[in-house]
């Protein structure tokens, strides 16, 4: 399977899923025009990949969105309920959801994600300049 | 440059004579021009209004505007939270115009497909708090549903605002809905006070639509 990469964009986010190493990223802010027709073969790649990935491989996420529409919020909805269906098959799967350290609301956005997670692990990881 | 004109006296503007080349009378529209502009910003600012729009707007111009918008809280030293609500509830108001606003040019048959919508926005800080505004003419079903929507919103607290969010972000977006159909909870969620909304009948099928959130 090839890597999978979406360089960012204005109002599009940096996508580089790595089939090889497991670790994957979703970085950059996040409002398309278009969000169903943007984030189409993000999911087409990730949902082949998934269903592949073997029982207890670690598949890392890190996550850094410092904006999100409401549309790209049920898009990241819809991402962590994919992983709970992988990690019950067995994936050991790890959210790390990058915040800076001083942005509340992003950490509280991540907080509530969080709180609709519990087949995988969902870290909250602050960062300081 | 300037056609030549015949020399005459304007009446009621004693002292105000044409020039041969229309020079007086351009000046004389001029200050007026700018008699008219500087009221306009004097009362937009009086207001409290940071950003002012009335026309087509389109994705690019939300991501220029947005742009802006974020630049000036950051001089004002704004905390990132508020930035943050601020930004969101711009966003989610531009782009109800930009899906919604039923005062539309449109032409689907050229590539691309040009589509563009009208509103007003407004964004600024009065009594100590910013606020985004946004109007624009909305279809007959859309001013149902929205009325429906939002009356609903508005009688929700913050704990049951999350929930309907969570419920959302769960389900399927709602039928008509080109978004999630999450934006106007995220907006009620944003909003540090109650949002304001109203709507006004133009005509039979068009209702002017107008929502104010604040920070």
């Amino acid at each position: 399977m090839d890597a999978f990469h979406i360089p960012g964009g204005r109002r599009t986010p940096e996508i580089t899923f790595d089939p090889v190493t497991h670790c994957h990223s979703l970085a950059g802010e996040s409002f398309p025009e278009d969000t169903a027709s943007f984030y189409e073969p993000v999911f087409d790649w990730l949902e082949a990949y998934l269903k592949d990935v073997p029982a207890g491989q670690t598949v890392a996420f890190n996550i850094a969105v410092p904006y999100f529409n409401s549309s790209s919020a049920k898009i990241l909805m819809d991402l962590f309920s994919l992983l709970e269906e992988t990690s019950e098959g067995g994936a050991e799967i790890v959210v790390n959801w990058l915040y800076d350290a001083d942005d509340e609301a992003t950490l509280e956005y991540g907080e509530e994600f969080a709180e609709e997670v519990s087949a995988f692990t969902f870290n909250m990881v602050a960062r300081s300049d | 440059m300037g056609r030549p004109v015949k020399r005459q006296c304007r009446e009621g503007s004693p002292g105000l004579v044409w020039g041969e080349k229309g020079e007086a009378k351009a000046m004389n529209e001029m200050s007026e021009f700018a008699r008219e502009m500087s009221s306009l910003r004097k009362n937009l600012l009086g207001s409290g209004v940071m950003f002012c729009f009335s026309g087509y707007m389109t994705e690019d111009v939300l991501a220029g505007v947005r742009e802006a918008l974020r630049d000036k809280l950051i001089l004002e030293e704004a905390s990132k939270t508020t930035i943050r609500s601020v930004i969101s509830l711009f966003v989610e108001l531009a782009q109800n115009v930009v899906r919604y606003s039923a005062e539309r040019e449109a032409r689907e048959d050229v590539e691309p497909v040009l589509d563009l919508r009208y509103g007003v926005m407004t964004m600024g800080r009065d009594q100590g708090r910013y606020f985004v505004a946004c109007g624009n003419l909305i279809t007959a079903a859309d001013a149902d549903r929205l009325s429906r929507e939002l009356t609903h919103i508005a009688s929700l607290n913050a704990d049951e605002l999350k929930a309907l969010y969570r419920k959302i972000l769960k389900g399927d977006a709602p039928e008509g809905s080109k978004g999630a159909g999450v934006g106007l909870v995220e907006i009620a969620r944003r909003s540090s006070e109650a949002i304001l909304f109203d709507f006004s009948e133009e005509s039979e099928d068009r209702t002017f639509f107008v929502l104010k959130a604040f920070v």
